[in-house]
């Protein structure tokens, strides 16, 4: 088993790096000289050398990207094409507040969502089970911003006003001390995730419930209480955990839009501003941290599954 | 050529990435100034909407002000600007010799006299006395030169070199502990005129733009590029009674939605380049106040390469400025923030030839210039970026109106980067300027080696007009010739100038002191000192 | 790619091969009969009718201005205007032909993609499966949103290029689902049969293979569509997608969130239709979903 989580995680570290590769070439496609593009018209050539020289445009391709990743991995992030700030002083904060808006979407859906697909399940076929069923099928098609501007007009400007539209945050302070710039942002992540785990848990939680182990411990006259949470939940959570690390992993891409969406000050809407101005640095940087705690969470997912069902260890793909 | 407006140089250093945060969003923010020093008479004050109250400030406070136009590129030293996040930063720790004032005339600031030599191949400069700096240590002759040769490092060339490079930074002469000699490489009456910028601040001896210290109102106390940075009372500032307020913070919010959404829920104090749409919704709150700057010389042309079929045919651009309802766009693309122009630039300026005639729009006359250019039906690709808020939006309302004279305009958008990396190459394109003096966007943009002639404007007789209009001393005079040099432009010029975009701004209102200034520079040309809570 | 009327056909397995034919059109007739799937064609369907004809019942060119911008709705404007001052009821009309047919595009290419590369890999299994398998395993480390982003930084904005880039997100997820469905069946009698035959690699995937998977494969198709709405959608909303003066309901609610407290119309209306439409396409993929699953039970019952 251990040889088994050994060699996903390499997979995984293997898969980081081409993933490295992949994120320097699709940003350099275009031809063109950055330094000019930057500087403009108005470019000298002392000025133009100096900043090619910055940036290392005048190495090969090879050299840059080597540059960047080796740099990368002692932790310099590089710097700003256009003003040589080091990026870690632009990133760093950002990084948390995202961070934080992950792990506090993680921490309301998971448990809601494990919850309401146990109360489904229990209820099956009845009015509550429909309504679940039904709510996760709506959700589960939405796109997050068409989730999150359904809430704008309904929380915060054209049905009630009660909550801010957008997420204004000073640099360094921490979301935490100011909760309700928060709320929208993260109830959408959450309202986006929800369904996922909530239709897996049901289904899990079904197919538990009619198994013959239930059963018998029913007929064993056991309160229905005890059947449920010591019986039945912690064998429905099996399958349950992948999907949910699965729906984590997906928050690190549904934090770009929602961020943008809001003015979130992370890393997701400063992926779409520096897309917007090219900043290809930042690009490559912020879609390698996404690309890594996407693939992190995925590899967790597998080993979390390795770990828990036995069945698995006899291969994987 | 030096420029001598009184705005934000960064308009063309590094225009580009001043631009490159606001994107998408887009912002605006006037840039500075519109006058050179050809004209001391003050203007009427041109700015309206709520007035400021005239009520002088209490002490105390702390102003959450929201800017756009930062990113990543943001800095703090003095020297360098790439835009309205410095023009709001800069002058609260820095501050230059002199300065133009709300009214337009030129006060001095650190300097307590500047004289010519009367050949005006030198200038004395003689520093105000008692001036300390944040670090205690006290204004001098040594600092002046210092800053100089900061400017002017010719390795490492700041952006004052475009306004004052005739100073030769190796005869830089200290008369006594606060007079310095400064002799030029040429004559120049307009030395004075040269260093008001608020870019050229004057630094101590050693300066490190990593602890940044200057003179000005405020002391540094903290800075993200591209989000906040945060000033404290300058407690020996040498302006008695200023500044009011404890401390100051200005937020960088590029997306318009977010800064008018923090106005509107009281996060923060004042913010610069409120969209036209929702002045009323601000307007209509009590607590609220708009200040509106309303003769600017901010404007976005359509530009036309004159080297370039179909616009070497000059008939095609005038067939293109008669194609444009200038009413209609004002009101369409700017929401009636914007007043109408008249294809040449600088409005504000006393020297604009504001008595030519008004283009209207002609459909016929557009189509028969057209046909008889040979270029009726006319298909043609217009390339653009979203540069600037207002862009894409009046980009939009002129490929609609040319739609009438059977102009079919395809529009390419760019992302700003490619936009400006091919800039100047575009047959038809859009771009935006701040604001300027007539002759200030002449020498930037018009003359044939100006670096943001894009359209590739030249013609023999302007060029010698504005040669001439630079060497007459007489007001009268000056003024014109440079009526016979702005004629060419209206009649021939290679610009559609449809409009003067107005400076919005909105505050709380229980702030007080942003005073309308004639530059259209935002929240009271950011002169933080002078705000304050109403007493 | 017809897999009936010659003798070798015969010879790979009749039974199954008529049986596979028939698979999709079965499931999808007994999708039919349920109430969701029928509830979702409804919504699609009268969605896709609003985008095609739409543009003929709107009252006013798209770009045309016919009041101050941000308006009230009003007898000229039923919707009240946008940013600019043009229609709102018309530039929704007009919206939704370019965000049906980019997301039908993207989805067609990426499932059809990801289907051969995954039936082609759990045929081929060995070096060629491990290679395809790590090479979707790059593209699967991206959030799709992600990788969109990343192409149109290194290539420009293009419409192309957001087509190919969604549909470049899909192929390695339906690659894994079509893969792991054709395990299956590549190990079964008929399949080894025709490979005795000599029957080409072509025929024994698409047309041995591929009518087993239709099932999966319809069911996929469903789920990447809701996905493809969404991401082109989005990718519009953000900017990167369709461009002005283009009335796109993406963009629409893009150019217009910042009026959305003076005038909601034009935020609400495209944010309906793109719900409406995801919610109905995601319907009928349950409904198809169930159709399979229940067909399978009764086959295997």
């Amino acid at each position: 088993m251990l040889r088994l989580i050994t060699l996903r995680i390499a997979l995984g570290v293997l898969t980081l790096w081409l993933v490295s590769v992949l994120v320097f070439v699709g940003t350099q496609v275009l031809p063109g000289d950055t330094a000019t593009a930057i500087l403009g018209p108005s470019a000298t050539p002392d000025r133009l050398a100096a900043l090619r020289k910055l940036l290392h445009l005048d190495d090969s391709v090879v050299a840059q990207y080597w540059h960047w990743l080796s740099s990368l991995v002692q932790g310099d992030l590089g710097t700003s094409a256009s003003a040589g700030v080091p990026l870690s002083e632009i990133l760093s904060s950002r990084v948390q507040n995202s961070g934080v808006l992950m792990l506090a979407s993680g921490l309301i859906a998971v448990p809601v969502g494990l919850g309401l697909g146990v109360w489904a399940a229990i209820r099956r076929d009845r009015l509550a089970d429909h309504l679940t069923s039904g709510s996760s099928l709506v959700l589960a098609a939405l796109p997050e911003f068409v989730i999150g501007m359904a809430l704008v007009l309904l929380f915060a400007t054209t049905v009630f006003q009660w909550l801010p539209a957008v997420s204004l945050l000073g640099p360094g302070q921490a979301i935490w001390s100011k909760p309700q710039a928060a709320v929208l942002p993260v109830a959408a992540l959450a309202l986006a995730v929800i369904p996922y785990i909530t239709r897996i848990m049901r289904g899990s939680m079904i197919e538990v419930l009619q198994s013959d182990y239930v059963q018998t411990a029913r007929l064993k006259g056991l309160p229905e209480r005890t059947v449920i949470l010591r019986h039945s939940v912690p064998n429905a959570l099996v399958p349950a955990i992948q999907v949910t690390a699965l729906q984590l992993a997906w928050l690190a891409g549904g934090v770009v839009v929602i961020e943008y969406l809001f003015s979130f000050p992370g890393v997701g809407g400063l992926l779409v501003d520096s897309v917007t101005g090219r900043e290809i640095t930042i690009v490559q940087d912020v879609s390698l941290l996404i690309a890594a705690v996407y693939v992190t969470l995925n590899v967790l997912a597998d080993v979390l599954c390795i770990l828990i069902t036995p069945k698995v260890r006899t291969g994987i793909s | 050529m030096t420029d001598r407006s009184m705005s934000a140089a960064g308009y063309g250093m590094t225009r580009r990435t001043a631009l490159r945060a606001t994107l998408a969003t887009g912002a605006t923010f006037a840039a500075g100034g519109l006058l050179t020093a050809c004209s001391d008479e003050p203007q009427e004050a041109a700015p309206k909407g709520t007035p400021a109250s005239g009520t002088k400030p209490k002490q105390g406070g702390t102003l959450r002000a929201g800017i756009s136009g930062g990113g990543a590129s943001d800095t703090l030293d003095a020297h360098h600007s790439s835009g309205a996040a410095e023009e709001s930063r800069l002058p609260q720790l820095y501050e230059p010799l002199a300065l133009y004032d709300h009214d337009a005339t030129l006060m001095m600031v650190l300097a307590e006299s500047m004289e010519p030599a009367r050949d005006a191949r030198s200038w004395d400069i003689r520093l105000r006395e008692g001036v300390e700096f944040h670090n205690g240590k006290t204004l001098g002759a040594d600092d002046l030169i210092y800053t100089f040769q900061r400017i002017l490092n010719p390795d490492d060339p700041k952006d004052g070199v475009g306004f004052f490079g005739y100073v030769d930074a190796t005869r830089l002469q200290k008369l006594d502990a606060r007079t310095v000699r400064v002799h030029l490489k040429v004559k120049s009456a307009t030395l004075t005129d040269d260093v008001a910028q608020y870019f050229n601040g004057i630094v101590p001896v050693g300066y490190d733009p990593r602890k940044p210290v200057g003179t000005g109102p405020f002391k540094f106390k903290s800075f993200t590029p591209g989000e906040e940075s945060t000033f404290v009372k300058n407690e020996n500032y040498w302006r008695t009674g200023q500044p009011y307020l404890d401390e100051l913070s200005i937020i960088n919010m590029n997306d318009d939605a977010a800064r008018v959404n923090a106005l509107l829920s009281g996060e923060i104090d004042a913010i610069m380049g409120l969209p036209a749409r929702q002045v009323p919704t601000v307007e209509n709150n009590p607590e609220l106040r708009v200040q509106i700057a309303e003769k600017t010389g901010v404007h976005q042309p359509l530009t036309m390469r004159m080297d370039k079929a179909p616009f070497d045919d000059v008939r095609v651009r005038q067939a293109f400025r008669l194609m444009v309802d200038r009413e209609q766009m004002v009101q369409q693309a700017y929401g009636g923030q914007a007043s109408v122009g008249n294809d040449m630039p600088g409005l504000p300026d006393p020297m604009y030839a504001s008595s030519l005639p008004q283009r209207e729009q002609d459909i016929e006359q557009a189509k028969s210039l057209l046909k008889a250019a040979g270029h009726e039906g006319l298909t043609i690709e217009m390339v653009t970026a979203p540069m600037y808020r207002g862009v894409l939006e009046s980009g939009q309302v002129f490929v609609e109106q040319a739609k009438a004279a059977g102009v079919n305009i395809k529009t390419k958008q760019l992302d700003t980067t490619g936009f400006f990396d091919g800039y100047g190459g575009w047959t038809f394109s859009q771009t935006f300027y701040g604001g300027r003096s007539v002759l200030g966007q002449i020498g930037f943009q018009y003359m044939p080696d100006s670096i943001w002639n894009e359209t590739g404007w030249k013609n023999d007789r302007f060029t010698k007009l504005i040669a001439e209009t630079r060497a007459t001393l007489d007001d009268a005079k000056r003024k014109e010739i440079l009526f016979e040099a702005q004629k060419i432009l209206h009649e021939e010029g290679t610009l559609v100038i449809h409009s003067f975009v107005h400076a919005v701004d909105g505050y709380k209102a229980q702030w007080t002191g942003f005073n309308p200034s004639w530059t259209g520079g935002p929240l009271g040309d950011f002169r933080f000192r002078e705000v304050g809570l109403s007493a | 790619m017809s897999f009936a009327g010659t003798a070798d056909d015969v010879a790979l397995a009749p039974i199954e091969a008529v049986h596979a034919r028939r698979q999709w059109l079965e499931t999808l007739r007994s999708a039919a009969r349920l109430r969701r799937t029928r509830l979702g064609l409804l919504m699609v369907g009268g969605l896709v009718v609003l985008a095609v004809v739409g543009p003929l019942l709107a009252p006013h060119s798209p770009s045309a201005f016919v009041g101050p911008g941000l308006t009230s709705p009003s007898k000229v404007a039923l919707l009240g205007t946008d940013s600019l001052g043009r229609d709102v009821l018309s530039r929704f009309l007009h919206g939704g032909r370019t965000v049906i047919s980019l997301a039908l595009l993207a989805t067609i290419l990426g499932v059809g993609v990801g289907a051969a590369v995954g039936m082609f890999a759990a045929y081929a299994r060995g070096l060629v499966d491990g290679i395809l398998m790590r090479t979707s395993d790059v593209l699967l480390a991206f959030p799709q949103i992600v990788l969109v982003l990343l192409l149109v930084t290194g290539a420009g904005t293009h419409l192309w290029l957001i087509v190919v880039t969604v549909a470049l997100g899909h192929a390695p997820r339906t690659a894994r689902v079509i893969r792991a469905a054709a395990m299956e069946i590549v190990e079964r009698d008929f399949i080894k049969a025709a490979e005795v035959m000599g029957e080409s690699r072509w025929r024994i995937v698409f047309g041995g293979i591929m009518p087993m998977v239709t099932s999966p494969l319809l069911v996929e198709f469903g789920l990447r569509m809701v996905y493809s709405i969404a991401l082109v959608t989005a990718v519009s909303f953000l900017g990167f997608g369709l461009q002005p003066p283009t009335a796109d309901w993406g963009l629409m609610i893009n150019e217009n969130r910042l009026g959305i407290i003076q005038q909601p119309w034009s935020v609400v209306m495209p944010v309906l239709a793109i719900g409406l439409l995801t919610v109905g396409t995601n319907l009928i993929t349950d409904g198809v979903a169930r159709a399979a699953i229940g067909l399978d039970r009764r086959r295997s019952a």
